[in-house]
This record gives C-alpha cells, sequence and structure tokens, in this order.
C-alpha cells in the first residue's frame, strides 16, 4: 500500500506530522519518499525503507522523533511535478491521493437503458449511412478496369526488311489510345517478327492451326500454321518487360533474352532458361501480297502458365 | 528584465492561460529515457525529420507538376530544366526517399536488435511495421510520377508481381492500373495514392505510433541494473534532443549533398516500348527484383513463392515476433536465433542487390 497523503506520520515514539508531498521514481514508479513536514517548512525526505507500516491515515516510521533530524531537507528545485513529465502509466501506478474526486452523473444519464440504445442507434445511422454509398464508390473505382479487348488490324512495317531466316526482328508500331477522358494518344509498341523455318514453324504451332478469341469466345483471326512470318507481342511472358533479340557468343547462337530477370527464348519462343512460366506469345497476323505486315496488338497477362488475354 | 512582460510572453501568457501550452511543452519534453540519451536512439525522431522535409518537398512539386500521361513528362522536365532550384527540389525528394528506406531499416534493426519489441511494446512494433509497409508504398507510387521509361517499367513488373496474389491478383492489379495495361488511369491513381492517401495514413498511424511510444515509455538499453539506469536516466531534452538533432543535420547534408553529386535525370519519355532501357526497379527493391531471377522462383507458383508469398510470409513473421518471443531477455547477445535470423536477412539482400548490380554488367 502506498503512504496517502495528508497521512498522519507517526515515529516509534509520537506522531511528527503529515505527509505533505511523496517522491517517485520514474523508472520503478513507486514512491521512494515521503515528505513528513507539519509546521511550515520544507519537510524533511525521508526513504521508503525507513517507512514501516502504512494504513490509510497513518504512517509509521520506523525512527524516533529525535531520529528526524538525520533525514535531509526536501530540495524543491530538484524536482518536477508529475503534471509537468511524461511517465508511462503513471495513473496505474499511483494511488497516493486520499478518498475520490466525485463529478455528479447528470439526472438524464442515469437511465443505462437508453444509453446502450444510442450507442446502438449512432451505429446503425453511420451503417445505414455507408452502405449505400459502398457499392457506388466501388462501381466509381471500377470504371475503366476492364475494358474491352482491341480486335483492330494495325500495320507495323514490311516484311522485306527480313532477310534472314529465324532471326528475330524488331517492328516498332504507333497504336493510338484512348483513355477515358483523355485526347486520343499514341503510345510506341513494339513486335518481333521472324520468317520461320519449317522446323521452328513446327515448333511453334505443334502442327495445329491457332485460334485468337474476342471476350465472347468467338473466334477473330486463325494464324495458319504454313504461313511463315510469325510475330510474338512485345511483351516478356514472365513479368511484363520488353525482350530482345540478341546474339549471345557464350551459347554460340542467337537468343530472345529478357533483360529484367533473364528469361530466355528460342526462336520458336520456346523457353530455354529462365524464369518464364511459358513461351513467347504469337499475336495474328496478316501478311499482304506487297510484303505489308498487319497484327491484331493482342496482350496476354504474364507470369501466368495458360495465356489470359487482357488486351 | 524590468519585470514587465514584453509582447511576445503576454502573447504566450495568453495562449498558455487557454490550452496549458507550458504543461504540454512540458510533458514532451521531460520524458524520462531509461539509461540516459543514445546515438542508437536518433532514427525514429530522424524518420519524423526525412518526412516532414518528403511533405514539403513533396507540396513544392506540385506546383509544377501535371498528374497526366500527356504532361507528367514534360512538367517534371520543366522542373528540372526551367524552374529555379527544381532540379535541386526534385532531387532532394528522390535522395530523401532513399534515405527514408536506410532509416527504416537502420530503426527496425535498432529495435530488434535492443529487443524493444517486447512487452509491453508489442502495439509499437505492429504500427511500426505498418508504418514501414507505407514507406515502401510511398516508393512504388512515387516512381511512376515522373512518367519515364524507369518508372514505367517499374511499375510494370511492380504491379505484374501484385497480379501473382492468389484470387484477388488480378483485381488488385487492375484496380491500380485503372485498366488492363498501364496508362493514364494508372498514372492518376499512383499520383491519388501517393500524395493523398498515403501521406494521410502516414500522419495517422505516426502519431498513433508516437502515442503508444508515450503510453509504453521507452525501453532503454537491454543491459545493466536497475540502479545503473536510474543513476544515468535523463530527459528527453536536451541531450537525447541535440543528438536527434545533430543525426538530422548530418541526414539533411547528406541529402543535400547527393542532390548536388548525382542529380535525378530522366530517360526517355514512358512507352510500352521499352527501346535500349533494361528495366530495373530502385535500390532497395533490387534484391526482390534478383530473387525473381533464379531459376527455383520460375513459373507461376515460382513467381508466386518470390514475389508474393517470401515477403508476405516474412512480414507476417515479424507482426508475429513479439506475439511469439515472449522470452523477456532483450540482451541480444542471448537472443541466439535473433541474432543470426538478423544476420542472415541483412546478408541475404545484401547478396542479392549485389548480384543485381553485377548482373547488369553482364547484361550490356
Amino acid at each position: 500500500m502506498q503512504p496517502k497523503l495528508k497521512s498522519k506520520v507517526r515515529c516509534t515514539d509520537r506522531e511528527v506530522g503529515e505527509v505533505t508531498k511523496v517522491i517517485l521514481d520514474p523508472l520503478s514508479r513507486e514512491v521512494s519518499h515521503i515528505i513528513v513536514g507539519g509546521n511550515g517548512g520544507p519537510g524533511r525526505q525521508v526513504p521508503m525503507a525507513q517507512v514501516q507500516a502504512v494504513t490509510d491515515d497513518t504512517v509509521q516510521l520506523r525512527a524516533a522523533s529525535g531520529d528526524l533530524e538525520r533525514f535531509p531537507l526536501l530540495k524543491r528545485d530538484e524536482y518536477v511535478t508529475t503534471k509537468e513529465v511524461e511517465i508511462a502509466h503513471l495513473e496505474d501506478h499511483l494511488h497516493v491521493e486520499p478518498g475520490e474526486v466525485l463529478v455528479p452523473l447528470p439526472e438524464l444519464e442515469r437511465d443505462v437503458k437508453r444509453r446502450t440504445f444510442f450507442t446502438n442507434f449512432t451505429h446503425a445511422i453511420g451503417a445505414l449511412m455507408v452502405m449505400p454509398l459502398a457499392f457506388p464508390v466501388l462501381r466509381y473505382l471500377m470504371k475503366p478496369m476492364y475494358a474491352p479487348f482491341d480486335n483492330r488490324w494495325l500495320r507495323i512495317g514490311n516484311a522485306s526488311r527480313i532477310k534472314t531466316e529465324d532471326v528475330g526482328v524488331q517492328f516498332k508500331y504507333k497504336k493510338k489510345v484512348k483513355e477515358a477522358f483523355m485526347p486520343e494518344a499514341e503510345v510506341d509498341k513494339n513486335v518481333w517478327v521472324l520468317k520461320a523455318s519449317p522446323a521452328v514453324l513446327e515448333a511453334v504451332y505443334k502442327g495445329k492451326d491457332m485460334d485468337f478469341k474476342d471476350h465472347a469466345g468467338h473466334v477473330v483471326w486463325t494464324n495458319k500454321r504454313d504461313v511463315p512470318y510469325v510475330a510474338y507481342s512485345g511483351k516478356c511472358p514472365h513479368l511484363g518487360c520488353g525482350y530482345k533479340w540478341r546474339n549471345v557468343p557464350k551459347l554460340g547462337r542467337q537468343i530472345f533474352l529478357c533483360p529484367c530477370h533473364l528469361s530466355i527464348y528460342d526462336a520458336s519462343g520456346t523457353v530455354l532458361d529462365g524464369p518464364a512460366p511459358r513461351p513467347l506469345d504469337p499475336v495474328p497476323i496478316r501478311v499482304a501480297a506487297s510484303g505489308d505486315i498487319e497484327i491484331i496488338d493482342i496482350e496476354y497477362k504474364a507470369g501466368t502458365k495458360a495465356q489470359i488475354r487482357i488486351v | 528584465m524590468n519585470g514587465q512582460p514584453n509582447v511576445l510572453e503576454k502573447i504566450i501568457a495568453f495562449v498558455d492561460e487557454r490550452v496549458g501550452l507550458k504543461t504540454l511543452q512540458a510533458k514532451m519534453l521531460n520524458e524520462p529515457v531509461p539509461g540516459g540519451s543514445r546515438w542508437a536512439y536518433v532514427f525514429g525522431s530522424v524518420l519524423l525529420f526525412i518526412f516532414i522535409m518528403q511533405a514539403v518537398t513533396g507540396i513544392l512539386l506540385m506546383f509544377y507538376y501535371v498528374p497526366s500521361a500527356d504532361h507528367a513528362y514534360a512538367s517534371t522536365q520543366y522542373i528540372i530544366h526551367e524552374v529555379d532550384y527544381g532540379w535541386f527540389l526534385l532531387s532532394y525528394h528522390f535522395w530523401g526517399s532513399s534515405a527514408m528506406v536506410v532509416m527504416v531499416f537502420a530503426h527496425m534493426s535498432q529495435v530488434f536488435l535492443w529487443g524493444a519489441y517486447k512487452k509491453p511494446r508489442e502495439m509499437i512494433w505492429l504500427v511500426g511495421l505498418a508504418l514501414f509497409g507505407l514507406v515502401m508504398a510511398f516508393g512504388f507510387t512515387g516512381y511512376l510520377l515522373p512518367w519515364d521509361q524507369r518508372a514505367y517499367w517499374a511499375t510494370t513488373v511492380g504491379v505484374e508481381i501484385m497480379d501473382k496474389t492468389p484470387i484477388v491478383g488480378d483485381f488488385i492489379a487492375r484496380f491500380l492500373k485503372g485498366g488492363p495495361t498501364p496508362g493514364q488511369m494508372t498514372l492518376s491513381r499512383f499520383f491519388v495514392i501517393h500524395v493523398m492517401i498515403l501521406p494521410a495514413a502516414l500522419m495517422g498511424l505516426a502519431g498513433l505510433h508516437l502515442f503508444f511510444f508515450r503510453k509504453a515509455g521507452p525501453a532503454g538499453p537491454f543491459r545493466g541494473s536497475s540502479e545503473e539506469l536510474k543513476a544515468k536516466t535523463d530527459y528527453f531534452f536536451p541531450r537525447q534532443v541535440w543528438k536527434d538533432m545533430v543525426a538530422m543535420a548530418a541526414v539533411f547534408l547528406t541529402i543535400c549533398s547527393l542532390a548536388f553529386i548525382e542529380p535525378v535525370v530522366l530517360l526517355e519519355e514512358a512507352t510500352p516500348d521499352p527501346g535500349d532501357y533494361h528495366p530495373e526497379p530502385e535500390w532497395y527493391f533490387l534484391f526482390l527484383f534478383q530473387m525473381l531471377r533464379l531459376k527455383i522462383f520460375a513459373g507461376e507458383f515460382g513467381q508466386f513463392l518470390a514475389g508474393v508469398a517470401i515477403p508476405n510470409a516474412f512480414l507476417l513473421l515479424l507482426a508475429a515476433l513479439p506475439f511469439i518471443d515472449r522470452n523477456p531477455e532483450r540482451n541480444i547477445f542471448k537472443r541466439p536465433i535473433a541474432l543470426v535470423g538478423w544476420l542472415i536477412v541483412m546478408i541475404g539482400i545484401l547478396v542479392f542487390t549485389m548480384s543485381a548490380i553485377i548482373n547488369r554488367e553482364f547484361l550490356d
């Protein structure tokens, strides 16, 4: 039990005054000293070790009244009050005020049932305001997330640029995009086009024509397995970076290399090394008699084993 | 000193009478630091300082910056090349973000090694982890705003990684991008997140962090008897404040110097064709980037493991730490698992970061 302020202080022989102040250890948050005063002076600073017993209104010291003089006088300048210092959980540890300070509960606040009702009512009103907003806000934010697929044919260049079989040639093209409120803008994109040898063609198509579908699952185009031109989407199927056709002397051959996470593909798009989960993605391609190449700018989700079309 | 209060003193007295200013100030400055002030305790204050400077420079950048796909790049170039000292404010903001990450690592390491996350400080630790997440999110979203190639590709890859989260991944990725591919909507979203949502969240959580910290009190050193600690105890002001101030000045000078020596230079404007650019994230995400290159993290499941599962499992482990590690022992030299774990994580991050840097040469 902590000594209370204003408690009477008794020595072994007689009462010597009262507890005028207490001193708190800031780290242990225990009362370390009491200040014993009585006649207006600064009071004597008595350590708690000298306290024999504490009751609600008295503090019994081990010393005799004559020995009280041995304890030092309080030097008030060396202390601050608890109001001027931040000590964690001070209120939980400090019980030196005698009694309690009370504030009357207003007459109208004594009905507990009504309080509960109002608490619940507040929550209900809050929920009623949030609920009709949640869906509109979600829809508001989701507006641009699921754009329809774009199945336009884009002219990307002429096949006469491709001189050698089984060598990746980058075709850069501009794509017009119209995003939300923005004026129509052009972005740079690229595909890698290959004039494939029969062996590579076989590795790409595995003997089957390749269908490309729209949102509803209808076929919009079929790449015939005997057309020697193959166009790969410029987006690495690993995590969507741009890859390059490179000569790697170490391997003694040319390959597609993605600089991001070092996925390596051969001319047929097959993964040779690195973290890619699937081969390069062929896109719809048609080559006119004049050699003009057109593609549909299809993009698949990166990082999945299966092709999931997103553009 | 003639006994008559001057105008300033009268104003202070006026405010004090109404809001208890002096008590408030006393409460803020007079906090006993067990075992006394230390240089090891400066990181929290330094982080607060860096954040305030990021807010100030960020607000200044917004005077000229336009968050639209057709103006973001041009307006950033305008800040760098045309606006007086624009290059400096932008570069300060850029290097400030790196400083923030460094200091977050230092702060978390200090708290971890000192065992200061243990009872009764679990709540401070948890809020701190959320703040760590916010700092990373700040870096990730801010990176896109200049709308150059670096920005575009870091975002492309970063969002693709989030896409690998099971079930909700596709939704999150589309939600952040505002569509199937990065574009204007992505820029708008990242801008709002970067300049409104994250700062508000950070201010709220940092306030909570400090509130919890003051509620629990500083942990103090992990060695020493209570008598020794008591003998060395001093208040937050002035010695700790002085150390904090010196650290802030040092960080300020470092960021300024970096801004002078290595001012921000933009690459080409963002476009879905990377050209000759080899995409790479900011240095503090490099270890994750390098991890994704490993063969064991190949394929759909491998990516999920490296990009989503392992980082989140690590964060969860950190969050659970004060509840798993209930031993009150705080001395790091008596917590071998904690010490070895910390070393492994730090060395791991270092090795992956270094190998990512070495790999650059192989690519060129």
